[in-house]
């Protein structure tokens, strides 16, 4: 056995995966109509808190999660790659509807058709605009992912900063939110 | 293809002038003010068609910023509403055509000009000097559709990044857009810019993190 | 075939729109402050062995700027010297995909242009294809149109108040707005089915009547929400905070708002008497009791006053229309024009076919036509100019928005002020960038 499934880390995994995945703070990319269902998200009724995750962050450097909400021009995507870029490691993204995750209903040439051409992207809500329940939904997806990480490991396997370039294959397959996401919050591990 | 081949599924319908429009407005009806231009500037405009109450003025380039002054300091009209372009796309000139709207407050009245302009000339005088609010108007006008403004102080292009090239709104602009026309950001480290707008379909999901760029602006 | 690139150099590190940005600040430098040459005000610095000129870029991801917009403004110490606005971060070309929809595909792109009212937006879409068609909307649609525009302009004021409180370091406010609003997407939710792209008014009419149940909550709103929007007057109107943070900030005068195009609050808080509903009345607005509220001060505080009582005033009339409202047909009963009734659609052939008709085509206009219609949505004029060929799709749909008129007069109103009031002054303009962006 490695290190990977040793029963220190991974008993240290559970602590820090349940500390982060209870802390989100969510960097709010708020772009078009679905930011207004974000805010909902955030607002009274819904209210986010309840998940740990009210503490909207407008400062990359101190947020986790980005939901992505709204159409992406090609004119904004530097932007906001380069704001994915400056948020520190660990962290996550949601494309919030159906805009961010294909384009949605703008399938015209100003509109990036879906965001994960440029982005890697953990959970994709549909919906134009999808419900606050449903970014409730995507939320506690990312917390279940969260869960199922290898976070210690990865960390200290992580020198360089290209490390998952050059990780085994079972890290790579949680670093990579794609694959993850594709099948269902992460339950490879569980 | 040939012309009895030809399948019209939508009813073309022609204008009947005699029609009355249901939602005719007060405003829109200027016969005073065009009979005033017209007597000033019996050159300067060269046909009026009326739809739905409305009056549409069609004035030559030459006379335009006149025609514009007259409007604003004789006759009242000094609050520019809308000002763009239209493609008309037809082998005969002109091809374009820029339209003004203009609303007199006090009296409560509302006018359209047209001015055309021939595809290898697109060129109008600004009115900026007469009306602030006609600059951005005329750079959005001149970006979706190439339309040059003499006498403008700034013509940049309003929405889309100078380093885009074409005139989106023109008829023979895909929809969909020129593939490579605009880069997305790099999706490694190593790479340059993304030129496939459907790249997560053929190269997979971007890598997550790495060091950003030196910001130089 | 190759395709032209603007980048021809691809070891060049990119950052961020090279080009554009050469643009952007080549104009910041050369422009010349519109104080001095308006105003004649002199804006000329005080030499200083310390460097305090400075070029700062806000945006285009910023909390405080309300979606993408980016400032970049020349600062003389804390003080505003110049400012160039850059928009199109949301620019996705509605006005292109309209010329490739049917009148009634377009509908749902309506939604999403102003979203904080995107009942306002189906309405002024409508009644423009209706005006270019000439189409007859019976009388009780007109009244519902009537009541959802107001409650848009509502919901609209609403997260205007909450956000722009927010911005000004009120946190409170926002949730006791959200609440307000979430109000008002229950009773979207019940009339339409959906919390905010509503996409609920038809060409020649509308999807659906109200329900009893939403009638019951329209009013039971408008009841409440009169005690409650006094609340937030009696909170704010005297708040030394709000006062001192929104008195003489980005003062216009009446000619100055007329030149630069401002339009909605933003004109009529200079005190120019300019709005569509009176200008030329549209639906009912002729056959119900409002006034228009009008300040003259122009200043941010007077655009806060305007929007407020604006909210009491729709109440106002939404009460009117309660009562007045006739019952009825509310779409037009004519194949061509309109979208058939569900019950002809399930239980007549006819119907069935007239559905897949007016779905494929649509509503036709005369060829070569074109028109011009305007509403008074929450932000200000918003207009479509309308050209057809013929066809169910528009040869050229122009969209006159409000946001994009008052932004351009923001660029001037900051010139000479603090950093610190951008903040006050976007909020107080309120541009959705969606619309703007077009
Ligand atoms: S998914 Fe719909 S609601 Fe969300 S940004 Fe796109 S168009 Fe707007």
């Amino acid at each position: 056995m490695d290190s990977a499934t040793g029963y220190l880390t991974t008993t240290v995994d559970a602590v820090v995966n349940w500390a982060r995945s209870n802390s989100l703070m969510p960097m709010p990319m708020g772009l078009a109509c679905c930011a207004i269902e974000m805010m909902a998200f955030g607002g009274p009724k819904y209210d986010v808190g309840r998940f740990g995750s009210e503490a909207m962050r407008f400062s990359p450097r101190q947020a986790d999660l980005m939901i992505v909400a709204g159409w992406c021009s090609y004119k904004m995507a530097h932007a906001i790659r380069r704001v994915w870029d400056q948020m520190a490691d660990p962290k996550w993204c949601i494309a919030m509807g159906a805009c961010a995750s294909s384009g949605g209903m703008h399938r015209c040439y100003g509109v990036v058709q879906g965001i994960d051409n440029f982005m890697p992207v953990d959970v994709y809500i549909p919906g134009c605009p999808p419900r606050p329940e449903a970014v409730i939904h995507a939320l506690m997806d990312i917390q279940e992912k969260i869960r199922n990480e290898y976070s210690v490991t990865n960390d200290y396997s992580s020198g360089s900063p290209h490390a998952e370039l050059a990780q085994p294959e079972s890290a790579r397959l949680t670093a990579d939110g794609r694959d993850l996401s594709l099948n269902g919050s992460g339950l490879v591990h569980a | 293809m040939p012309e009895s081949l030809k399948f019209h599924f939508t009813p073309v319908d022609e204008a009947h002038a005699d029609e009355k429009n249901v939602h005719e407005k007060a405003s829109t009806d200027v016969a005073d003010t065009i009979d005033i231009l017209k007597k000033e500037f019996p050159d300067g405009i060269s046909d009026v068609v009326v739809y739905a109450g409305e009056y549409t003025v069609f004035v030559t380039r030459d006379s335009l910023v006149e025609i514009c002054t007259a409007l604003k300091e004789t006759l009242g009209f000094s609050y520019l509403v809308d000002l763009a372009g239209v493609d008309r796309f037809t082998e005969d000139a002109p091809r374009y055509e820029v339209y003004y709207c203009f609303v007199n407050i006090h009296a409560k009245k509302r006018i359209r000009l047209k001015v055309s302009l021939d595809e290898d000339d697109p060129v109008l005088p600004s009115i900026t000097r007469l009306f602030k609010a006609a600059d951005w108007n005329e750079r959005e006008c001149y970006d979706m559709l190439g339309i040059q403004f003499e006498g403008h102080p700034d013509l940049r292009r309003m929405y889309m990044p100078e380093d885009f090239e074409f005139h989106p709104q023109r008829k023979e602009f895909p929809l969909l857009g020129i593939p490579g026309s605009l880069p997305l950001p790099p999706r490694t480290p190593e790479g340059g810019l993304t030129m496939d707008p459907f790249a997560a379909a053929r190269q997979g999901s971007p890598v997550k993190s790495y060091q950003e760029p030196e910001s130089e602006f | 075939m190759s395709v032209a690139t603007p980048y021809h150099d691809q070891d060049a590190i990119f950052s961020f729109w090279p080009r554009h940005n050469e643009t952007l600040l080549k104009r910041l430098e050369s422009k010349d402050a519109w104080l001095s040459t308006e105003r004649g005000l002199d804006v000329s610095r005080i030499e200083d062995a310390l460097e305090h000129e400075m070029t700062l870029n806000i945006g285009p991801q910023h909390p405080a700027t309300h979606g993408v917009l980016r400032c970049v403004v020349k600062l003389d110490g804390e003080r505003i010297e110049k400012c160039v606005l850059d928009i199109g971060y949301l620019h996705r070309g509605i006005e292109k995909l309209a010329e490739s929809k049917t009148y009634q595909e377009f509908m749902p792109y309506t939604d999403r242009m102003d979203y904080l009212s995107p009942y306002a937006n189906n309405v002024a879409w409508c009644m423009a294809v209706e005006k270019i068609a000439n189409v007859e909307v019976p009388e009780r649609a007109q009244w519902i149109r009537m009541i959802m525009c107001e409650l848009a302009r509502i919901s609209s004021h609403m997260l205007w108040l909450g956000v722009g409180l927010m911005d000004a370091g009120a946190v409170s406010v926002f949730l006791w707005t959200f609440q307000g609003r979430e109000d008002l997407y229950n009773i979207f939710d019940e009339v339409s089915g959906a919390r905010f792209t509503v996409s609920h008014s038809r060409i020649g009419g509308l999807a659906s009547d109200l329900s009893p149940k939403a009638i019951e909550m329209i009013q039971d709103f408008a009841i409440r929400y009169e005690g409650i929007i006094q609340g937030w007057q009696k909170l704010l109107n005297r708040n030394r905070i709000w006062i001192d943070r929104n008195k003489d900030i980005g003062v216009i005068s009446a000619d100055e708002a007329i030149q630069l195009g401002l339009t909605g609050p933003n004109l009529r808080g200079s005190g120019v008497a300019y709005d569509i509903r009176t200008f030329e009345p549209y639906l009912k607005y002729e056959e119900v009791d409002f006034t228009i509220p009008l300040r003259e001060e122009g200043d941010c505080l007077a655009r806060y006053h305007i929007r407020v009582e604006e909210m009491l005033e729709s109440i106002k009339i939404i009460n009117q229309c309660l009562e007045q409202m006739p019952e009825g047909p509310i779409r037009t009963d004519d194949a061509k024009k309109a979208y058939p009734s569900k019950d002809e659609v399930y239980y007549s052939m006819e119907g069935m076919i007239h559905d897949f008709m007016y779905t494929e085509t649509g509503v036709a206009p005369p060829k070569g036509v074109a028109s011009y219609h305007a509403i008074e949505s929450p932000k200000g004029e918003l207009g479509f100019y309308l050209e057809s060929d013929g066809t169910g799709c528009p040869w050229r749909a122009r969209l006159n928005a409000p946001s994009f008129t008052n932004l351009q007069g923001l660029e001037s109103m900051m010139e000479g002020h603090p950093v610190a009031d951008i903040v006050v002054l976007i909020g107080s303009i309120d541009p959705v960038m969606g619309e703007a962006d077009r």
